[in-house]
């Protein structure tokens, strides 16, 4: 069997030696310490079994609220990009003037760093001396003024429309590759027969576009239950904990020094998205069987 | 000939301007990491790190962190070995292991010339099992209520001498249209201030209150004037006494809202009044202060440190950070960083004289004093920025005052059994 394969299996070994090593090696090290007291006051480590999970549970710690959080940053920014970049992808694969230049537009804002788009977004919206409220003042829709970063009502709102406005450039790039692979005969066909361009959209567009909606899906998935600089630019997980994310949670406990718990968190975290990427990858297998 | 001469010249010229080059590609940058407080608003320690380059060809590169945001880091940057060459650090005698780890990650300057001059009150909040690890400059730190005489006048309002009074002017101020009381949580800090500088009225009515926290025999949550406290803080956010954008002001606007008659009290270092009146000479003489009356306190609080700065026993470059911290205690410019800073109206540096105002003087004199809590009860300075996100939450309505203190309780335990307290087992 072996001898009809290009390459023999050992030729792997160094790869799978580094992959042992720099991934696989530190998650189990990082399972192992989720188990014990492991801390940056005392040298010594003791197995606690599974006490910084039922910590997790506590009533009086925050990390419940962080991990749905988590959940929500990721579900409300994958669902806005995607929808907001599909869009975006459409109207700029129609002929339009100066297309290049509003894809590069839209585009740019990826290229920057979180940190710089945190310190911009925090400025822009200060209530009282940021652009937004006082351009929502100078239009005589003074009504609309929020507290944009310290309301509970709008922190959340505001955190997902900075991210998206940062991500949405990404998706578009995708999406336009994608719409670019369809074969124009398939809307020139559809044309002929009297489609509409919604039914065209729904009908051509979307079903050809699978694969990339699910690469960007997974993108965005993994992104958002990694998200950390945002937040922490942004709001600092505020006000109070409210914006607390799994990430954040996780800094705070490394910087009071109690590892284990930081690493519980870490643990968690892989795992859940472990669990998410399987079933997303499971199903773009299924879809591309179909296909 | 003439030729070669002139090749030669240019030769040696070039040779000269490589060495130079050479010798500023070598030339030696110290790192220093600090919080936006860490540093005077004057911009003296700037100007003392440029003279100090000037003096030796070695650069300060100050590296500044927004408040709210500068312990955690430090805390992750020591721990994963990446602190800056010199660090700036808030330094009380309970929480400087935790917040720097003297032992493993600061140099020793005990052996130091400087380390004698300095004040022997200060020594304990920058030194760990009898070695002094850090260097500092202010004097006692002392959190007053600055307000607009004029305005007060106007008003027909005086400066509050309890709880009561302080919301009855506060009202009469609010519907003046002017914000009563500048807050500003953005820093994460100072809304903080009023809970723990307030320790000497908890221990009036419960003696020896700061040694039965410390021995674990009394629960922090069960102070009442603590709850009191809070509870009237949070009545004054509710009442608009603080403005409706405080939470996302941050304590540096202070000058400008007080200034501009757009605030008309804030809660500040003693010395910010003599700098407000630098920054804006309008203001001069028209500055009062008073003693915080939350609770009805009138005990003014003492907190015998501040921060301080340390060297990275992990840096290559040890013999210039000590270089530094010798040209920084140097007589000369202790005195010109006390001329360069009005904030600064005392140091703890014996040699150089107190500057306070007679009137901040003559009141100060007059009130009793005590000794701040988080300077004496352990995991109470170590969770500071951890409660300024607990009164946010309350504020923003996700949490109650009973949430607060029993956060506050919680998070002391946890604190203690992590660094195995033998009063919590």
């Amino acid at each position: 069997m072996n001898a009809r394969k290009t390459y023999p299996l050992w030729f792997s070994f160094g790869a799978l030696g580094l992959y042992f090593m720099l991934f696989f090696f530190p998650c189990l090290l990082g399972l192992f310490y989720s188990f014990t007291d492991w801390n940056s006051f005392r040298p010594e480590l003791n197995f606690v079994g599974l006490a910084n999970f039922r910590n997790l549970f506590r009533g009086n710690t925050p990390y419940l609220l962080y991990f749905g959080n988590t959940l929500k940053f990721t579900f409300f920014t994958t669902l806005w990009k995607t929808l907001v970049g599909f869009a975006l992808a459409l109207l700029f694969t129609r002929r339009s003037r100066f297309a290049d230049f509003h894809r590069m537009i839209i585009f740019s804002p990826q290229v920057l760093s979180f940190l710089i788009v945190g310190l911009v977004f925090r400025s822009l919206l200060h209530p009282s001396t940021g652009f937004v409220n006082l351009a929502l003042d100078a239009l005589g829709l003074g009504v609309l003024k929020q507290r944009w970063l310290t309301d509970l009502a709008w922190v959340w709102k505001s955190i997902i429309a900075v991210d998206t406005w940062k991500g949405v450039g990404y998706v578009m790039v995708v999406f336009i590759a994608g719409i670019k692979a369809i074969p124009a005969s398939y809307h020139e066909a559809a044309i002929v027969d009297g489609a509409s361009f919604l039914q065209r959209v729904v009908r051509i567009s979307i079903p050809m576009l699978v694969p990339s909606i699910m690469v960007v899906t997974v993108l965005n998935f993994t992104y958002g239950f990694r998200v950390f600089d945002i937040i922490y630019v942004l709001t600092n997980g505020g006000p109070g904990y409210a914006s607390g994310v799994m990430n954040t949670g996780v800094y705070k406990e490394f910087s009071k020094g109690d590892y284990g718990m930081g690493t519980t968190l870490s643990t968690v975290l892989f795992f859940f998205i472990t669990a998410v990427s399987w079933f997303i990858i499971r199903g773009m297998r299924a879809k591309e069987v179909e296909a | 000939m003439i030729n070669r001469k002139a090749g030669m010249l240019i030769g040696a010229l070039a040779l000269v301007l490589s060495a130079g080059a050479f010798a500023q590609g070598k030339a030696v940058s110290l790192s220093f990491g600090t919080h936006q407080s860490g540093l005077p608003v004057s911009g003296i320690v700037q100007k003392l790190g440029a003279d100090f380059e000037k003096e030796t060809g070695i650069k300060i590169d100050f590296q500044i962190v927004p408040d709210a945001q500068w312990r955690d880091l430090l805390k992750a940057k020591i721990q994963a070995g990446e602190a800056p060459d010199i660090f700036c650090s808030d330094a009380d005698p309970l929480s400087l292991y935790d917040r720097v780890r003297p032992d493993t990650s600061c140099m020793d300057l005990s052996g130091q010339e400087f380390v004698k001059r300095m004040a022997s009150s200060v020594l304990p909040a920058i030194s760990y099992k009898g070695k002094v690890y850090g260097i500092t400059f202010p004097g006692e730190k002392i959190w007053v209520y600055f307000y607009n005489k004029d305005l007060f006048a106007k008003l027909g309002i005086k400066a509050p001498t309890n709880y009561a009074e302080f919301k009855a002017i506060s009202a009469k101020i609010a519907a003046s249209g002017i914000v009563p009381v500048y807050e500003a949580l953005q820093n994460g800090w100072h809304q903080v201030l009023p809970l723990f500088e307030s320790g000497p009225l908890y221990q009036t009515t419960n003696a020896g209150l700061y040694d039965k926290l410390n021995a674990n025999a009394y629960n922090i949550k069960d102070i009442p004037q603590l709850k009191t406290i809070i509870s009237q803080l949070k009545e004054f956010a509710d009442l608009g006494y603080y403005g409706k954008d405080f939470m996302s002001n941050s304590i540096e606007g202070d000058y400008k809202a007080i200034a501009e008659g757009k605030a008309a009290m804030v809660l500040e270092g003693i010395g910010w009044g003599t700098q407000a009146e630098t920054d804006f000479p309008a203001l001069k003489g028209k500055l009062g202060i008073f003693v915080m009356p939350w609770g009805d306190n009138q005990i003014i609080g003492i907190n015998p440190a501040s921060n301080a700065y340390f060297g990275n026993v992990k840096s290559k470059h040890q013999k210039e950070i000590l270089q530094f911290f010798a040209f920084l205690a140097r007589h000369d410019n202790l005195q010109k960083r006390s001329d360069g800073d009005p904030q600064a109206l005392a140091m703890c540096w014996p040699e150089i004289a107190t500057k306070y105002p007679k009137d901040y003087a003559d009141y100060l004199a007059k009130l009793k004093r005590g000794t701040v809590m988080q300077a004496a009860v352990k995991y109470v300075d170590s969770q500071w920025m951890d409660v300024g996100k607990d009164l946010e939450a309350m504020y923003a309505g996700a949490s109650t005052v009973d949430q607060v203190l029993q956060t506050i309780s919680a998070r002391r335990d946890e604190q203690a059994k992590l660094q195995k307290d033998p009063s919590w087992k």
